[in-house]
């Protein structure tokens, strides 16, 4: 297995810097987000403030920086991290491809993602509430169970959890029709309110359920790594984007305001630079 | 030395005055990731601490006991008795930690 020097997790401008200059400096660079970058950055309209491009529309700054990283020979890998492990020395990435990585620093660029927990959701983790299907799955044999699914492709998960669990409440929080074969799979409706020990309460009703899975699209960055000291949704991170887990960095919006595209390529560099520091 | 528990059988480690129980699956990936860890702590304890590894879906009785619905579940028993537990992985310095302060 490959051990990269840099594993960056997000593809936005700080992501995209960080691995700029990681390349410049001669790491090896794993650089995992989406192939064709940040799809929250292609919905800008236009961007004012970043120099040399006036008025320049996110969906062309991608384009730029997609050739950028493609000039300096740096690819992107698709996947999406929902776990960080920290072995001592090196760090292991787990993609939710299934795919294992292994690099000796982490830049988390991933954004800012405002998922407040569920009432509830915290002081059950482990012992009721799981974020992992595929995982927690077989301690649920024969019991009730529900799934809050952020995505579409949770219902694969929850068919998989019906296979084993007598009963799953599904609920989604996206649009979109869902149905599924399997009849012990329930679609419901609303707005989870609190989770209590057997049972998930929405806006609609009580449902008993032995364990609550709580699939969103990205894990809170205090829940991907152990140890990672976070103020709200934020990173607490130091002047050379250290974070409280030694040999992790963070860069752009997941930091902290301003959430500004430039701001997030200056804490990239950064990041790349205090890596390089790290590793030397 | 890390000991394999087979039959739901626990009894040596409740036994002892203190001892470590690592409840995990082969299915598992964040039990994976830390079974490496474990077994290294289990070579350094060794003689101070007993560390028992328990799969879940061979001892279902003692995931039940215990309480286990999430793996990895951690637990330090002090003469036979739960004194922490803990879900997930955790890096081998704060696992020792853990160890430590039970």
């Amino acid at each position: 297995m490959d051990i990269y020097d840099i594993a960056i997790i997000g593809t936005g401008p700080a992501g995209v810097s960080a691995a700029i200059t990681a390349k410049v400096r001669e790491k090896s660079v794993l650089l995992i987000g989406e192939t064709k970058l940040s799809s929250k950055m292609r919905k800008a309209k236009e961007i004012l403030n970043w120099p040399g491009a006036y008025g320049v529309s996110g969906e062309e700054l991608a384009d730029r920086l997609h050739d950028h990283l493609a000039a300096m020979g740096v690819n992107v890998t698709e996947d999406r991290i929902t776990a960080v492990y920290d072995m001592g020395g090196s760090f292991t990435l787990q993609g939710k491809s299934g795919e294992m990585y292994t690099a000796r620093t982490v830049i988390l660029a991933m954004g800012v993602v405002s998922a407040k927990s569920i009432p509830g959701e915290d002081e059950l983790l482990g012992s009721g509430v799981s974020y992992c299907a595929t995982c927690d799955a077989p301690l649920y044999r024969g019991k009730t169970a529900a799934v809050i699914a952020w995505s579409p492709e949770e219902e694969r998960e929850a068919r998989f959890l019906a296979g084993i669990a007598s009963k799953v409440w599904y609920l989604p929080m996206y649009k979109g029709d869902v149905s599924f074969d399997a009849d012990n799979i329930a679609v419901i409706g609303g707005v989870p309110t609190a989770i209590e020990r057997g049972r998930l309460i929405t806006d609609q009703g009580t449902y008993d359920a032995d364990g609550v899975f709580v699939l969103r699209e990205s894990v809170a960055p205090a829940k991907l790594i152990y140890g990672l000291d976070t103020d709200g949704a934020h990173v607490v991170v130091d002047r050379d984007m250290q974070t409280s887990v030694k040999g992790v960095f963070a860069c752009g919006d997941i930091t902290g305001r301003p959430y500004q595209y430039i701001k997030a390529a200056g804490e990239g560099n950064v990041c790349a630079l205090s890596c390089v520091k790290y590793l030397d | 030395m890390l000991n394999t528990v087979v039959n739901n059988d626990l009894g040596a480690a409740k036994t002892a005055a203190k001892a470590f129980i690592d409840f995990n699956a082969t299915w598992c990936g964040p039990c994976r990731m830390l079974a490496p860890i474990v077994d290294e702590l289990a070579d350094e304890y060794d003689g101070q601490v007993e560390f028992y590894s328990v799969d879940v879906d061979e001892n279902p009785d003692l995931a039940q006991e215990y309480g286990v619905f999430s793996i990895p579940t951690l637990v330090v028993l002090k003469d036979g008795k739960a004194a922490a537990q803990k879900v997930g992985f955790i890096p081998k310095d704060a696992l020792k930690s853990f160890i430590d302060n039970a």
